[in-house]
């Protein structure tokens, strides 16, 4: 079953043309990626698919509902949204922070109950930072910051989760911990969206691989199907090397650099 | 709660001094004019507190409060016109003043995608000197003196509360405490706004209706404030600051310590503004003494 659909989605801001037509699902339980140059979009789709912003055209269903027809704070029931980057403009300890993922859940005044420090805290727990639950946010490094924010995302305890390019600013070690752990996640029934700058991490992790170009669907299909020179080279404008990983089936690309 | 008990005690030692200290003897009359003052001080520079640590928890910004963003001044020119036209500064005329200049302010700040946070500063004080001058235009044309002008611009809580206009003003009173509650209420949503935008608008916050909100309602509080007192600066600046260093980044604490301590501020710098020359100085006088080096000083750490 497709849990997130889009439909001829298209959208732009003011006069320049970001996406068209669009269509694009996400099956139950499913990894998907979204690849692509920079400017093709990415971003724009998942903003779009969370809410954030309302497609010009097209429709967007999530378990077969229009999510225009749904309450904001309870489309944040289902989908939690990890933007690329977060700022902390205001010092909150990491268990205030991962709180606020409760809030759809909480109106004006009420307290939070007993369900949502359970939430919290299995959320913490889950992101392995309960040691740091005290702590400001401004003390940690960007690598546990970044655990934070899935925290907060899971204590939303949401069906779909949609991130923007989690590992971007991280080194290699977060990088991985961030992947595992949604590969966790994924394997305990969670559905996953995820733009991915690093093609690699893309093919070893994401079941499924949508490339989108200059606001179009490329291609989509399995890492395999899509992670080819030709494609590479058509999209990117790149020529690499594609080999196979050594110790899994899927594709992975290699740079060649210049002149040796 | 014991940091409320404290800045309660601090803020009753604010109360006490401001009715007994000054030039003349306190006789009953004497005494009745420092309580309203009290009153008027709590009224003011609790709201102006309070609205300033709404407004920089919507924008992210550290600067900005009704005076900056030159809102204040807008109540005030709408005041004068109101004054022009019916011989007295309705609430009414300062609300839509605060309503038009703010809107222009974010207009000019405005880009796509979001809002120049240092543009909405300098367009916000360039517009305060626009209105600021026009004020004066407007009140010379309709024969006010000097001091009105100047009391206007820069606040006064010498206003006596008589029986003429005392149901007046505690409508007033009343109106603003039911506004303040109503933008309490969006305590977890400003926490959140704090983490930007995105984080905001994916945990199901409408930015945008959440706006509008508290723009129209911070503006008829500015509004009904400026009416009263005339626009005071850099209490909606400074104190929101000094509430988070004390209550911590929880709005949900911080915005009722940002109103304990805005009263308290303000009744001090009141205190102040009348004993310090033998003339009484119009309040603004001292807040902005205080306020400017302050910021300097945020705009220069940020």
């Amino acid at each position: 079953m497709n849990i997130i659909e889009t439909r001829d989605i298209s959208f732009s801001y003011n006069t320049k043309k970001v996406l068209t037509n669009v269509s694009l699902f996400l099956k139950q339980g499913e990894f998907l990626g979204i690849i692509g140059p920079n400017g093709a979009g990415k971003s724009t789709i998942l903003r779009l698919i969370c809410g954030i912003l309302k497609p010009k055209h097209g429709i967007i269903t999530i378990s077969g509902h229009e999510t225009r027809g749904i309450e904001r704070k309870q489309l944040a029931k289902k989908i939690a949204f990890v933007p690329q980057e977060t700022h902390f403009a205001l010092n909150f300890t990491i268990e205030e922070i991962v709180m606020m993922g409760r809030f759809p859940y909480l109106r004006a005044f009420q307290r939070e109950n007993k369900i949502d420090y359970e939430a919290r805290d299995h959320a913490l727990a889950y992101t392995d930072i309960q040691e740091f639950r005290k702590r400001p946010i401004n003390s940690l490094s960007s690598g546990e910051r970044q655990r934070v924010v899935l925290a907060r995302a899971l204590a939303q305890e949401p069906a779909i989760l949609i991130l923007d390019e989690p590992t971007s600013h991280l080194d290699l070690h977060h990088q991985f911990a961030i992947m595992e752990l949604l590969k966790k996640l994924n394997k305990e029934g969670m559905s996953i969206i995820t733009v991915n700058h690093d093609l690699n991490l893309a093919s070893l992790y994401c079941e499924r691989l949508v490339l989108l170009h200059q606001g179009k669907v490329f291609e989509q299909g399995s890492p395999k199907d899509l992670i080819t020179e030709k494609i590479m080279k058509q999209v990117y404008q790149t020529e690499v090397k594609v080999i196979r990983h050594p110790h899994k089936d899927v594709p992975h690309i290699l740079l060649n650099p210049k002149g040796e | 709660m014991s940091k409320y008990i404290l800045i309660s005690l601090v803020f009753l030692v604010a109360v006490f001094l401001s009715i007994i200290i000054g030039p003349a003897e306190l006789t009953t009359d004497i005494l009745q004019l420092r309580i309203s003052r009290v009153i008027l001080g709590v009224f003011a520079g609790g709201i102006l507190a309070f609205c300033g640590g709404i407004l920089q928890g919507l924008f992210g910004n550290p600067l900005v409060e009704p005076y900056t963003l030159g809102s204040a001044s807008g109540a005030a020119l709408g005041g004068s016109v109101g004054m022009l036209l019916f011989g007295t500064i309705s609430p009414l005329f300062a609300f839509l003043g605060a309503l038009g200049v703010g809107f222009f302010v974010f207009t000019i700040a405005r880009i796509e995608g979001g809002l120049l946070r240092d543009r909405l500063i300098l367009a916000g004080v360039v517009m305060s000197f626009l209105c600021s001058s026009l004020v004066m235009v407007i009140m010379v044309l309709g024969g006010r003196e000097l001091y009105e002008i100047l009391y206007l611009l820069m606040g006064y809580l010498g206003v006596v509360i008589t029986s003429a206009n005392r149901a007046m003003i505690i409508a007033m009173i009343v109106v603003s405490g039911i506004l303040l509650i109503y933008l309490y209420r969006y305590y977890r949503e400003l926490d959140i706004i704090s983490q930007g935008m995105e984080t905001a608008a994916g945990l199901g916050i409408d930015i945008q209706k959440l706006s509008v909100i508290i723009f129209l309602t911070t503006a008829l509080l500015i509004g009904i404030t400026v009416s009263i007192v005339g626009a005071i600066g850099f209490v909606g600046l400074i104190v929101p600051h000094i509430s988070k260093l004390i209550f911590g980044p929880k709005h949900l604490k911080n915005l009722p310590g940002s109103f304990l301590l805005g009263a308290t501020f303000l009744l001090l710098a009141d205190t102040i503004a009348r004993v310090i020359t033998v003339y009484e100085l119009p309040v603004g006088v001292v807040t902005s003494l205080v306020g400017v080096p302050f910021f300097i000083y945020l705009y220069r750490k940020k």
